[in-house]
Parts: C-alpha cells; structure tokens; sequence
C-alpha cells in the first residue's frame, strides 16, 4: 500500500478509472496465504511425498521417491522423442532415395569429381534408462536399449552424411565406413556415431 | 586439395606417392556446455555440444592433414582414415591420416 501513495496517481485521474494497482500486489501477508492455502489444498500423498517427516528415513525415502519421479518423467519424455526422431528420419530418409550408396572401395572410370564426406552425431541415454541398464548387466545378455540407442545414432550420422552430399551435389558414396567410439564427457559417458566415405559426381 | 578415403582419385591419373600425411587436434568445450550436456543426459538423446565439438576437431585434424600435404607438394590426398580417441572428461583427440599423391595434370590424360 505503501507504494501506492509515494507514486503519482495521474493516470487513474485521467483515465478515470477506480483501479488501484496495489490490490493485486503479492505482499507479505498475501503470499503466507497463498502459501498455507496451497498446502491445504494439496493432496495428501503429495504432501506425504515432499514435506512430510524429518527423521532421516523420511528423507531417504523422499529421496528414492522423487529420484524416481524424476527418472520416470525423463523416460517418458526420452520415449516421446525417441518416437519423434524416427518419425522425422523416415522422412528425411524418403528425401534421399535417390543417393546411392556403396561400400566398393574402387572407383569406376567414369566418375570424375571426388569429395570425403562425414557423418557425425553424440548420444547418450536418459537417466532413467542407465539405472535400468546398471540392473541389466548383473544378469547379462542383450542390452536392447543400448542396441536401439546405437542403431538409432548410426542411421542418424548416415542421413546426415547423405544430406551434405546432396547438398554438394553428389549423387553418389562409395566406401562407405562406420565408426563409433566412446567419449567422456565432463559429467556424463557419451558414444559418438559416425559414417564417411567417398562422394563422387 | 582433393581428399578421397578410396585407393585413387576418380578421374585423374595418380602419378606419384608421397607417402603418409596426417593431422590430429585434441580439443574441449567450455563448461556452460558439459554442463549443458549433464542436463541433457536426463532426457537423453542427442548432445549438440559434442556434436559439434567432433565436428570441430574433424574439420582442423583434416585441415592440418592438408597443410602437411601441400608441405610435401602433394595434390590429393587418398585413403584417409579418421580415428577419435577420449583423452579427459569433455575433451577428445581426433586424427586424421592419409597417403598424399602428386597428380598428373588433366592435360596429359587424354
């Protein structure tokens, strides 16, 4: 309210209007309100999941619980967009039908301009999926996330090889190769995917 | 330069070999994108960062490739190879080798 007053008031004068500004100001008082009445108004399993207990079992258990929640929500939106980046390359993919590609490592005669291309992309897995996975590897076998991870990567860097090419002008690859190593990020793995070869016109 | 990963070089004769020429970078991002990328290990997918910095290291490996090649008098260089290795956290080392080649000019094919 204080505000109010030290502020010239000319505008309300001239528009005529009876809007006084400071009503809707979030004041101290209000936002207690504001805040007591967003816990009471809260579900209780909520509540019970983020502000309740202060032993230190009730905090590992608040722990384990919103560290899955957050896992939960980045698999789900990691699922959503691993859908889309499919979805896309279909697309893309239907776009370069008409560069052919080989893995022959010799030129024919009638080939005459010559150009490397590469290919390249760095993935990594959502969160969620790298707990899974650490479960995964006690009993072994396939690792099918890590396979779809992978397959998904490569076919991504081949695109991307593509389209440079056609972007020069190219119409054919010959020796074409892949590779794949991994890298260490600061704070996370990584495996970076690559295709190369040769584009010639 | 004419830079090819198979044996020749489509369309012109090879004349001469000069032998093995290669280039490598060893090259990091600043912190803002590891940090980016620890983000992005949430959801997963694709790390733009490190896309970008391989891309990066492959362009300067290949461009100093080039530089020991045209030291040597070459005018291609054939059979490259590109290797990436993981030196430290957020840095890698690319290579990038190749045999240089003198090439007969286009006037004397035909």
């Amino acid at each position: 309210m204080q505000a109010s007053e030290e502020t010239p008031t000319t505008t309300d004068d001239e528009t005529g209007s009876d809007f006084d500004g400071a009503e809707f100001l979030l004041t101290d008082e209000r936002f207690q309100d504001f805040q007591t009445s967003l816990y009471e108004n809260m579900p209780d399993w909520l509540v019970n999941l983020f502000f309740y207990g202060n032993s230190f079992g009730d905090m590992m258990a608040r722990n384990f619980l919103q560290t899955l929640l957050f896992a939960f929500a980045g698999w789900a939106l990691a699922s959503y967009m691993e859908h889309r980046h499919n979805k896309k390359m279909n697309i893309r993919e239907a776009d370069l039908e008409d560069v052919i590609i080989t893995s022959a490592r010799r030129a024919s005669p009638d080939m005459t301009e010559a150009m490397m291309i590469t290919g390249s992309v760095v993935v990594c897995h959502d969160f969620f999926r790298t707990l899974f996975i650490k479960l995964r590897q006690i009993i072994g076998g396939n690792i099918i996330h890590y396979e779809r991870l992978l397959t998904r990567g490569r076919r991504e860097a081949f695109i991307r090889m593509q389209e440079e090419a056609k972007l020069r002008g190219f119409k054919k690859i010959i020796n074409v190769r892949f590779g794949s190593s991994h890298i260490s990020g600061r704070f996370l793995p990584a495996i970076e995917l690559t295709a190369y070869g040769t584009a010639v016109k | 330069m004419i830079i090819t990963n198979i044996e020749s070089v489509p369309g012109r004769i090879i004349n001469q070999e000069l032998g093995l020429v290669q280039g490598s970078t060893v090259r990091g991002k600043h912190i803002g994108r590891d940090i980016g990328a620890w983000f992005r290990g949430i959801i997963g997918g694709e790390i733009k960062g490190y896309s970008e910095l391989l891309i990066e290291g492959r362009d300067q490996a290949l461009e100093r490739m080039e530089k020991d090649a045209k030291a040597k008098g070459a005018d291609a260089v054939v059979n490259v190879r590109i290797t990436t290795a993981s030196v430290t956290g957020g840095a890698a080392e690319l290579m990038a080798y190749g045999t240089a080649v003198k090439l007969a000019p286009v006037s004397d094919q035909e």
